[in-house]
């Protein structure tokens, strides 16, 4: 295990970053006539959620955010570093899930975003007071039920889903000696059913989990909801909760000697597939509240949020060395904060691209990202 | 009847053409090589932004083709330096984040005079020099069951131009896999360091693989956009999944695979829709599920596709890539 990186690879990785920011500059040069219309960047983004009503869930919020910002008092950069947090916490929760599940069974789940919608929709599905139904059939009612209990359940039904998944899919792919990449691409068939089957199901409009409308308090710099703050709140109990279980408990122990060696693992005693049962459970029962609490943080969901959020995830994972799940827990701080700050000199649209070119530059410098360890991955 | 002929014609359709083209390019990257190439769609829509851009601004054809195929060419080559050398998921998830990247910045407002932001650009705008080279009427022409228009949009004269395309690939498809070049590919497939042992270098191989790829991939987002026109939101992650759905239905590593697999595809999302439209009361399925109900289905068959039979129709499971 070496610290120093290959000098050769950042040679690499700084010229194809030079060639794309300077393609990128070009392109936008040509096309910038029209940034030079418009003074300044909130205005932009307030043209473009106007013009597209169903734009980017996200650009609305920023919307949101950005007028907020103008606020006197109110420090436009800590309020997005802030911002960037919180969505890194909030994606956290989601990533520890797919890192964990690469580290014990290897599979980059692609399905995993889908989990994080089927959270949100659940939670929906069970708080919202307007008449929903089933699939196929014709019956109309309403649940209604308070927010927590509606979460609760809907994490409860989500984890359900994760066993359900490992129990008659995941684990006889296993059984049968699937290969990996095999397996991958089964993660992408069911991704797509499931997306589809969520809009199929709820349908393609924005939902609101909680009517509620969040009031915004000055704290310092920066402004804070309490739905914001419940939040934070919630995620870092959780989070610490994972930690604890990952290096305190025998099941923790277990699990972080399947993600290192299975075979020897199952030499010493451990059920290796009851431990990636609940690892299953675990992880789509993380991505469950993920969704829930970014639906509340977004002041509303959709059925494709989770897709949206899937390749942030993935670079959050790759960034802290994948199946290394605190390194999940840091990329998405990082990767939570990039992607709020960049909004400050890069549209809002632009915004998930730049969380994707730094996955690419991870890739390119240090594939074991930055928690990992370094093994030949290529 | 109205049913078989919708399937009929969407059999033919220049859209079944184009995602036949793009899986044809998929098949040189995984059939013959084995690179997870998820990110199809992004090289489909350079090549579209690439031809519509070019003729908007007043390039005669040739010049936007070659521009088209130069953006693909070149993506990949920027895709290709850093990720061959990993592994093969490693390459799934950079191939897959590039195409969102790309798709990203084409939808983004601050090239909204070059790309057309999220609204893209207007079919209008660029197939009027294309459509005059064509030698149809101007007007719906009636072969045995098909009617199309002769000239404009989903013509005669794209369907002829893009299965002629379709022909010409595979031919290509045909001779280069039988090629010493193609059987190195293939040697790649089955076993990397056997054949670097033997003195070949195999990432220089992966690139002109990933390279040629890319670019029918480009040649078919052209046609796509000539059917239709150019939507940076048609070309997500859904289309790439898809282009590998009909590929290994059709058969990865096969010839006529993609082709076959394309025309299944389409055929039969048209005949599930038709019949559940028929069978399933609108109680249960109105016209607006319609659509992401025939899309669970998709995923579905990927799903049994990949567990049951990889090969898909008309593969071998010997020449199978899925070796990580």
């Amino acid at each position: 295990m070496t610290k120093r990186i290959d000098r050769r690879a950042i040679v690499r990785a700084l010229i194809v970053f030079v060639v794309a920011a300077l393609a990128v500059f070009a392109v936008s040069t040509i096309g910038s006539t029209a940034m030079a219309d418009t003074p300044d960047a909130a205005t932009a983004v307030a043209q473009t959620s106007a013009i597209h009503a169903d734009a980017e869930t996200t650009e609305a919020e920023v919307t949101v955010d950005d007028t907020a910002a103008d606020a006197p008092g109110t420090n436009r950069i800590a309020q997005n570093v802030f911002n960037g947090l919180v969505f890194g916490l909030l994606l956290a929760l989601a990533s520890v899930g797919l890192s964990l599940i690469y580290g014990t069974t290897g599979l980059s789940n692609f399905a995993h975003g889908e989990q994080v919608s089927l959270g949100a929709m659940l939670a929906y599905f069970f708080a919202t007071q307007q008449p929903v139904s089933l699939p196929l059939l014709p019956w109309e009612f309403v649940i209604g039920w308070p927010l927590w209990l509606a979460a609760i359940a809907a994490i409860v039904v989500a984890g359900g889903t994760g066993w359900l998944q490992d129990r008659f899919l995941w684990s006889k792919l296993r059984k049968r000696g699937v290969k990996m990449v095999q397996q991958m691409i089964v993660s992408i068939g069911l991704s797509l059913a499931l997306l589809n089957l969520l809009q199929w199901w709820i349908g393609p409009d924005r939902l609101r989990v909680s009517i509620a409308i969040e009031e915004r308090r000055q704290v310092g710099p920066i402004q804070l909801g309490d739905t914001t703050a419940v939040s934070i709140a919630i995620s870092i109990a959780v989070l610490l909760a994972v930690a604890y279980f990952l290096l305190r408990t025998r099941l923790g122990r277990a699990t972080r000697a399947v993600s290192d060696n299975p075979a020897l693992a199952a030499a010493s005693g451990i059920k290796v597939d009851a431990i990636i049962r609940l690892v299953w459970i675990m992880a789509a029962s993380l991505a469950a509240l993920g969704g829930i609490l970014m639906a509340l943080y977004d002041s509303g969901t959709k059925f494709d949020v989770g897709a949206k959020l899937l390749l942030l995830m993935f670079a959050a994972v790759t960034l802290g060395g994948l199946g290394q799940p605190f390194g999940a827990l840091v990329g998405s701080l990082v990767i939570g904060v990039v992607v709020e700050t960049s909004t400050l000199w890069l549209g809002p649209d632009l915004k998930y691209a730049t969380a994707l070119a730094i996955l690419i530059l991870v890739l390119l410098v240090r594939p074991q990202g930055i928690l990992g360890r370094a093994e030949r991955v290529g | 009847m109205d049913l078989i002929y919708d399937i009929l014609r969407e059999a033919i359709a220049p859209t079944t053409a184009a995602f036949a083209l793009a899986a044809i390019g998929l098949n040189f990257h995984f059939g013959l090589t084995g690179l997870l190439n998820m990110g199809q769609a992004g090289f489909m829509l350079l090549g579209m932004y690439g031809y519509a851009i070019t003729v908007r601004e007043g390039g005669p054809i040739w010049l936007g083709v070659i521009v088209a195929i130069a953006c693909a060419a070149v993506f990949g080559l920027i895709l290709g330096w850093p990720t061959l050398k990993l592994r093969g998921d490693y390459l799934a998830i950079v191939t897959i984040a590039a195409a969102e990247m790309i798709r990203y910045l084409g939808r983004s407002q601050n090239l909204n005079d070059l790309t057309g932001a999220s609204t893209g650009i207007r079919g209008n705008d660029f197939k009027g020099s294309f459509e005059m080279l064509s030698p149809f009427p101007d007007s719906q022409v009636t072969f045995l069951v098909w009617t199309f228009h002769g000239t404009r949009s989903t013509s005669w004269w794209l369907l002829v131009v893009g299965w002629t395309l379709v022909a010409l690939m595979l031919l290509m498809y045909w001779r280069l896999s039988k090629s010493p070049w193609g059987r190195v590919l293939k040697g790649i497939r089955e076993d990397e360091d056997a054949v670097r042992s033997l003195g070949k270098n195999v990432y220089s191989y992966k690139m002109q693989a990933l390279v040629i790829g890319g670019v029918i991939g480009a040649l078919a987002g052209i046609i796509w956009a000539l059917g239709a026109s150019v939507q940076p939101d048609s070309m997500g992650r859904p289309t790439t999944f898809w282009i590998w759905t009909l590929l290994l239905l059709g058969g990865a590593a096969t010839i006529f695979g993609p082709v076959l697999g394309s025309i299944l595809f389409w055929g039969s999302l048209v005949a599930v829709k038709g019949l559940a439209s028929l069978l399933i009361p609108e109680t249960l399925l109105n016209t607006q599920e319609l659509e992401p109900f025939s899309l669970t289905l998709v995923g579905i068959t990927l799903m049994c596709l990949v567990i049951f039979r990889p090969q898909g129709i008309l593969g071998d499971k010997k020449e199978l890539a899925f070796n990580d």
